[in-house]
Formats: C-alpha cells, sequence, structure tokens
C-alpha cells in the first residue's frame, strides 16, 4: 500500500466516522435496533440541567452481620426502586454509594420532581405485612397467678368494705362516684340506664333480672369478668317469658329479646383476669410475611365485584402459604397490616399455588394503595435521608442555554485565533475540532454520560486540551521548518518529537480524572468523566484526524504555514 | 533568546511575596467553607415580583418560628432571597414554603447537606488533593526514570512539578479566601473539583518543559545545565502562552456567559491556567537547577 493510498483512507475513515457522529447527534435521529435489543439514543441531561430533585440516603446497617450489609443496601435500592415507580416518575435513577467501610448509601434522583415531599414520605415507609395462625395463647406462670389473686383478693375487700357502708345506709350515688371503676356509669352516680334483659354479662344478668329486688341493694357482691360489683336495681319491668326471643343467626348481634327491662346502678372494684382475654381467637406468628411476597395487583370480587388485593408469593412464601393452609382448614388465618388486624378469612383447604386475596371494606384507591405499599416491601434496615437538592426545571433549562451560548462562543473565539496564528494547520486544527467535538456528542447519546452543568465545563475545558495537543504539534513542525527541512519531513517529525510531551501530559491529566471520579459526588464524577473522554478522543483528532488532513491539503507555499523562509 | 533562568530573583521573588501573602489571609482569615463541607443549607426562593417578596426581617422571624436560627438571607436577583442555614429537614423546608404559598413563591432550587456528610466531604477532598499530588510526582519520576545520570535524579522532576503545584493551589486560595471574605464567595465541591483539574493542567504545562528538557540532555553537546532548562523554557513558551490563551478564551466566554451556578468554578479554573501556565515557566523549570546546587553540596 502507497503512502498516498494510506492516506486517503485515513479520509475516507475520518469522513465515515464523522458522518456517522453526525447523524448520532442529529436531533431526534434514529434509535438504535439490533434484533431485539433497542435503545433509544438521546444526551442524559443531569439534575442540574433538566431540573429535578436528588436525595441521599444513609442505611443504618450496624444492626446486620457484615457479609449480608451489601445484600441489605441492594436490597433497600429495590424497595425504594419499587416504591419510587409506584409514584411514576419518570427515569428515576437510584443508585448505592459506598466509598469505604463506613458508608452505605443509596441515591435516588427524581428528574422533573420538585414537589418531593410526598414521595419522601413515600420512600420512608415502612409497610409491615404479616400472617397470623389461631394459636393457643401462652400460658400465664403460677406464680404470676397466685400474685394476680392475691391481688384480686385485696380488691374484693375493698369492695366489701363500700357494700358494708352501703348496707349502713350511705348514700349510693355518692359512694358510687368516689369508688366506681366504671368511667361510663361513675359520674352518673353509678346509673347504668335502661338495661334490656341478655345484654349484660350473665352473671350481671342474674343479679339485675333475678336476685335483685327492685329498690333494694342487693345484699352480697355480684362478681363478673370485669371484677366486683355492688348492684342496686331501681326499676324493673317483668315480660311474659313465654314469649320466645328470636334466636340469633350465627355472624349477626344477637338481637336484643324484646322481653324484660330494668334501670340499675352499680359500684364497679376492677379485678384483673388470671386468664388473658382476647376478643375473637389468639394469633400467633408465623414465618410468612411480606418478605416472601412476590407480587400484589388489585383484583375484583367476582361475586361482590368489591376491590381486593391479591397476593402472589415467592417459591419460599408459596410453600409457607400451603404449610399454613393445610394445618389450618376451617379455621381463620389472619392478616395483620403495621400491626392491625386487615382481614381473617377462613381457610377452606390447603392452597399450593402460593395465592391469596385479601378481601375487606376497601375503596378502590384505598386496594391500589395497599398493594402498591404490600409490593415496595419493608425496607430491610432504617434509612435516613442525609442530603437533599431540589433544581428548579426553569434555572436548569437557563443554565443550559447559557452554557451552549458560552461554549459557542468561545469556539469562535478559538478558531478565529487558531486561524489567524497558524493559517492553514490552524484551519485544519478547527476542522478536527469539529469532528472532535461530534464524536463527543455521539459518545455521550451512546454511552450514555450523563451531562451535568459540570460536565459541560469538563467538556469545554477539554477543548482547550485539545487545542493543546494541536499546538504542541505545530510548534515543534515551525521549529523544524526553520531548521530548512522539507515541509513533509518537518510534519512528521513535529508529529513524532511531540507525541512524548502530548502522551505525559495527558496521561497525567487521566490520573486526575481518576481521583476526581473518586472523591466526587455525582455533579463532579459528571466533570470528571466528560473531561477523561475529552482527553482521550482530542489525542485522537490530533493525532490523527490534524496530521492526515495536514497531509492530504499540503501546499508549498510556505506562507500558509505561517512561516517566512529563504529558499 | 530571553535569559529567563538569569532573571530566576525577580519570579521567584514575585510568587514568594504571593505564596506568604497568601499564607497570611488564611492565617487571618481562615477558609470560608461552603455547605458541602460545613453541612447546612442554601435555599433559593422566587417571589413573583418586588412588591410580593417579605422583608428580610419578617422572613428571620417566620423561620425562628418554624427553630430555624441564625439564618443568613440574600437578595438574589429582582424578587429572590437565598436563604442560607442549618441542616434542615423536609418538614422544614415544605414548612418554609408553605409560609408564603399565599404569595406565590417558587423555589428555585434547595441543596440541604448533613452535618457528617460535610465533614467527610472535608476529609475527602483533602485525601483526594494529596492523593492527586503524589500520583503526579510519582508519574513524573516515572516518566522521566531514564534522564540523563549527570543531571539530576529523576525525582528531582517530580518534586519540581510538585512545588509548582502547590504554588498555583496557594495562590488560587488565596485569591478566594479574599474574595470569601469581601464578597462571601464560597470553598465548595465544585472550587475542590476547579483545584484538582488545575493540578492536571499545570502539571501538563510543566511536563512540557521537561520533555524538552529530556530532549535536551540527550544531545547535550557542551551546554551547562542551566544553558538547556534556558533553551527549552524559550523553545516552548510559545506553545505554553497559546496553549493558555486559547483555553482562556473558551473559560473566559464561559464566565461571561455561562450562568451563576459554575461562575466560580470557572473562576477557578481561569486563575488556575494562569497561574500554573507562569508557575510551569518560572518556577518548575529553574527548580530543576536549585535542585541540582543542593545536591552538589
Amino acid at each position: 500500500m502507497t503512502q498516498r493510498l494510506k492516506i486517503r483512507l485515513a479520509l475516507v475513515g475520518i469522513l465515515i466516522l464523522a458522518i456517522g457522529a453526525g447523524v448520532i447527534d442529529y436531533p431526534k435521529g434514529p434509535n438504535i435496533h439490533i434484533g431485539d435489543y433497542e435503545k433509544e439514543v438521546k444526551v442524559h441531561l443531569g439534575l442540574d440541567l433538566q431540573g429535578g430533585t436528588s436525595l441521599l440516603y444513609d442505611a443504618d446497617v450496624t444492626e446486620i452481620p457484615a457479609d449480608e450489609r451489601a445484600g441489605a443496601l441492594d436490597g433497600v435500592r429495590d424497595v425504594i426502586e419499587r416504591r419510587i415507580n409506584a409514584f411514576g416518575v419518570s427515569e428515576p435513577n437510584i443508585q448505592t454509594i459506598r466509598s469505604g467501610a463506613e458508608d452505605w448509601r443509596v441515591l435516588v434522583e427524581l428528574p422533573g420532581i420538585t414537589d418531593i415531599t410526598e414521595a419522601i414520605n413515600r420512600i420512608g415507609e415502612t409497610p409491615l405485612l404479616e400472617f397470623k395462625t389461631e394459636g393457643e395463647p401462652p400460658e400465664i406462670p403460677e406464680e404470676q397467678k397466685l400474685e394476680i389473686r392475691a391481688q384480686n383478693e385485696v380488691t374484693k375487700g375493698e369492695a366489701q368494705a363500700v357494700l358494708d357502708r352501703v348496707l349502713a345506709g350511705e348514700d349510693f350515688e355518692a359512694l358510687a362516684k368516689e369508688f366506681s371503676k366504671d368511667p361510663g356509669s361513675a359520674e352518673k352516680g353509678g346509673d347504668l340506664g335502661e338495661i334490656q334483659e341478655g345484654v349484660m354479662v350473665p352473671e350481671f344478668n342474674t343479679a339485675v333480672f333475678e336476685t335483685g329486688v327492685v329498690g333494694e341493694v342487693i345484699p352480697e357482691l355480684v362478681q363478673t369478668d370485669f371484677g366486683y360489683h355492688i348492684v342496686r336495681v331501681d326499676e324493673r319491668t317483668d315480660v311474659d317469658a313465654a314469649v320466645e326471643p328470636p334466636v340469633a343467626e350465627e355472624g349477626e348481634e344477637a338481637t336484643p329479646a324484646a322481653g324484660s327491662t330494668a334501670r340499675a346502678r352499680h359500684i364497679l372494684f376492677n379485678t384483673i383476669p388470671e386468664e388473658p382475654q382476647f376478643q375473637g381467637p389468639f394469633y400467633e406468628d408465623t414465618q410468612l410475611t411480606g418478605e416472601q411476597l412476590e407480587r400484589a395487583d388489585v383484583t375484583f370480587d367476582q361475586n361482590s365485584g368489591l376491590p381486593t388485593v391479591s397476593l402472589t408469593f415467592n417459591n419460599e412464601g408459596k410453600e409457607l402459604f400451603g404449610q399454613i393452609t393445610r394445618d389450618n382448614i376451617k379455621k381463620t388465618v389472619a392478616i395483620y397490616l403495621d400491626g392491625s388486624i386487615i382481614s381473617a378469612p377462613v381457610v377452606q383447604q390447603e392452597i399450593t399455588t402460593g395465592e391469596a386475596v385479601i378481601s375487606g371494606d376497601f375503596t378502590l384507591d384505598e386496594s391500589k394503595e395497599l398493594a402498591q405499599r404490600l409490593y415496595a416491601g419493608a425496607l430491610p434496615v432504617p434509612v435516613e435521608l442525609i442530603s437533599q437538592q431540589n433544581i428548579g426545571p426553569t434555572l436548569g433549562k437557563t443554565s443550559i442555554e447559557r452554557s451552549l451560548f458560552a461554549a459557542g462562543f468561545g469556539m469562535i473565539l478559538l478558531a478565529i485565533f487558531m486561524i489567524v496564528y497558524y493559517r492553514l494547520p490552524g484551519l485544519m486544527a478547527i476542522v478536527s475540532l469539529g469532528v472532535y467535538f461530534l464524536v463527543i456528542l455521539a459518545i455521550f447519546k451512546l454511552w450514555p454520560v450523563t451531562l451535568t452543568l459540570a460536565g459541560i465545563a469538563g467538556l469545554i475545558l477539554s477543548i482547550g486540551m485539545a487545542v493543546d495537543a494541536n499546538v504542541l504539534i505545530f510548534e515543534r513542525f515551525k521549529e523544524e521548518m526553520r531548521r530548512g527541512k522539507s515541509t513533509r519531513q518537518s510534519m512528521d517529525d513535529g508529529f513524532t518529537r511531540a507525541w512524548s510531551s502530548i502522551r505525559d501530559s495527558n496521561i497525567s491529566s487521566l490520573i486526575t480524572c481518576i481521583i476526581l471520579y473518586w472523591f466526587g459526588t455525582s455533579l463532579i464524577r459528571g466533570f470528571a468523566i466528560t473531561l477523561a473522554i475529552g482527553i482521550v478522543i482530542s489525542m485522537f483528532s490530533a493525532i490523527i484526524i490534524t496530521r492526515n488532513l495536514l497531509r492530504v491539503f499540503r501546499v508549498k507555499n510556505t506562507w500558509w504555514y505561517g512561516i517566512k523562509r529563504n529558499d | 533568546m530571553y535569559d529567563i533562568v538569569g532573571k530566576q530573583k525577580y519570579f521567584s521573588g514575585a510568587s514568594a511575596v504571593l505564596f506568604i501573602a497568601s499564607v497570611g489571609v488564611f492565617l487571618l482569615w481562615g477558609l470560608n467553607l461552603g455547605i458541602d463541607f460545613t453541612g447546612g443549607t442554601s435555599m433559593e426562593l422566587r417571589f413573583p415580583d418586588t412588591a410580593s417578596r417579605p422583608a428580610i426581617t419578617e422572613m428571620t422571624a417566620t423561620l425562628a418560628e418554624l427553630g430555624i436560627s441564625n439564618p443568613r438571607l440574600q437578595d438574589a436577583g429582582e424578587a429572590g432571597v437565598v436563604l442560607k442555614m442549618q441542616y434542615i429537614s423536609n418538614e422544614q423546608r415544605q414548612s418554609i414554603i408553605d409560609a408564603y404559598v399565599g404569595v406565590g413563591v417558587a423555589e428555585e432550587s434547595f441543596n440541604t447537606i448533613g452535618p457528617s456528610l460535610g465533614a467527610e466531604l472535608k476529609d475527602k477532598a483533602i485525601v483526594a488533593l494529596i492523593l492527586v499530588l503524589f500520583a503526579i510526582i510519582g508519574f513524573v519520576s516515572y516518566a522521566f526514570r531514564k534522564i540523563s545520570r549527570a543531571a539530576v535524579p529523576s525525582w528531582v522532576f517530580g518534586v519540581g512539578a510538585i512545588l509548582a503545584l502547590i504554588h498555583d493551589i496557594v495562590l488560587i486560595l488565596g485569591v478566594f479566601i479574599v474574595l470569601g471574605k469581601f464578597f462571601d464567595v464560597q470553598i465548595d465541591a465544585f472550587f475542590v473539583t476547579a483545584l484538582l483539574t488545575i493540578l492536571g493542567f499545570s502539571v501538563n504545562d510543566t511536563i512540557v518543559v521537561y520533555d524538552r528538557i529530556r530532549e535536551g540532555l540527550k544531545y547535550r553537546d557542551k551546554k551547562s545545565f542551566k544553558q538547556i532548562i534556558n533553551e527549552s523554557i524559550n523553545s516552548t513558551i510559545v506553545r505554553s502562552l497559546n496553549t493558555s490563551l486559547t483555553t482562556l478564551l473558551v473559560l473566559l466566554a464561559l464566565y461571561l456567559f455561562g450562568g451563576e451556578s459554575i461562575q466560580y468554578l470557572i473562576l477557578a479554573l481561569l486563575l488556575g491556567i494562569i497561574f500554573g501556565t507562569y508557575s510551569s515557566i518560572f518556577i518548575a523549570s529553574p527548580m530543576l537547577l536549585v535542585g541540582e546546587k543542593l545536591l552538589k553540596k
């Protein structure tokens, strides 16, 4: 291959590169489609240029073992990501940041979102989903029972003393106000108002409707689950007991019999129950929690049409849920959210598909929110917001316009200087700088590099450095020319001799970029990356593009090279 | 050819005066560190017009009610206010906005940094600076390892480059301390970025001159070390000035038209390039001669 052909080929290569880069750079240019691979080609603007919010969270990993921390941090990122996605932000950037052994952070960048109070709240909340099964309440130790019994004896003594005073003729109402532990009636002198027969607990009911004599204090203490009562029946209307009270059907509130009514007063002395009392069955924890959820969706009940939330468990959850349902057929399984029960369906059969439905009294919005919150899951470790940055959209837009204008203006000044001072080589340098710019922009679009304001500054600085490589070569070239070498020879020597300077100086700048990248917050990293890309491409543009252009457009007259030579 | 090395004492003297002045203002006033390093909040609010903008005293009172003490408020633009204060929570931020939502306030920007994060960044910045310095000293020593033993060992080149860099850093810091004192210009992460970049740029210039000296030593003839240094400076001075000039042109355009948020980053870069060019011509290379003399003794 002749030298001439080589140069021509290089020139064609440069042209193809420039056109290719130009097509990519063209606004709304084509996207990349290679088979199934599809990639949108566009410049990614940093938050400072398009406006948005950046949140930095510090994860507290002190509670978990060292080898699980990295996984926990990834978990935090995933959970935050799901919560943010539910919030509907386009292109959020959520990444973990670990520099050093002490920093466990998650950076959340939300472009276009400036009203972020709701987003912050959404990230910070930790819903807790638990599944519980019916079980035996825990036994209270004998020792504790004895203690309770002793205390209740004391209470009984107090009650007896008051009963004695009532029986001795003291004012019932005044004593009720003073001693009764029933806050509702104590104020009213112990008056319970009108009572339907069968509504009160059995012991009390018997006392009022059977043992008690109207207008008299029952001379014994009445003991119920609540404690000891001193009771006085004030009125009673007896109705024919032959009338059958309607039988309460299962699941319904027992309708009070349209039977006897009474009016009574009481003084209550609370006792502590020896066995714990529960409303409904006692529920035991299971291994199954929101952690084993794979997804949660809003569905609709086929019969009622009401919104429900359907749950799909992962493999572990599927197994656990299968076991729980197998062991609890005809019993209830309670679903707790944030510690309170939201539904307790009765298990009809073993469920092995790993799917469950929560039905409750939900509105559509409530069920949507519940599904989202459940899907997002709980944060594996607590997080703390340590830095927050919002940039308004107009500020970013102004910044990009102004810096682009400034860059254009600077480039024109630069071009004028180079052409006036270096003439033909200067012009070639500007042409190669143009190609350099197209290539840089194409790289930014393809990589994609997130462009920040500091990044633009880095880019512009790299233009200065690109020119530097050219200037080094041209100065060397002139020197060789002055020594009387031919244009061709001077050019080659100029390039060869300048190369070591260009190489060494650029390597030192690249070292700086690496350290900057390590040091930096995301904004500074943008600067370091753009500067580094700029340095590498600028070396290429000076060594390959300018050189070949100058070889092709070679002229005899040395005026074009800014040199007076007396041949 | 200019006898730059011969007039060394004037250049060294001028640099020494500026260096001492910079150290002086540092001891006197210290650095005006921004919230990036101290932790705290910077918030810019914009009102529809000057009439709807509350008075500074009124805003201070509102902030005090929200538990924010000692805020610093500055006018920004026509109807804007910049609030600088301690680290605040998002609730507090929302309360501030809510307090003025009636008059149509808009939040232009908000930046809050926890105190521990600030302290951490400060440590990191110092480590990064030291790392860059050592990386450069290492690289320069490596790049010039094959240099003729007749002159000076290669690490002297490294030390010379570092002295020039320290000179640049101290002088820029001096300027920013004065700006910080009188115009409340703060030293932030951007400033450190600029500083680190300048290190790269300045050593760039220095390496070009050193590269020439390296070449000169190879074809030494009977020239003295001093002569070689002077010739090398002279043959690279046009290149150094032109490179700096082209970069300065672009930076100047950015400084004048590029917007406020990176104004001081650009200013630091501008100063850095001026000092860096100066030091690579008038400090770094003559230092080699000083090194040679010291080693001879």
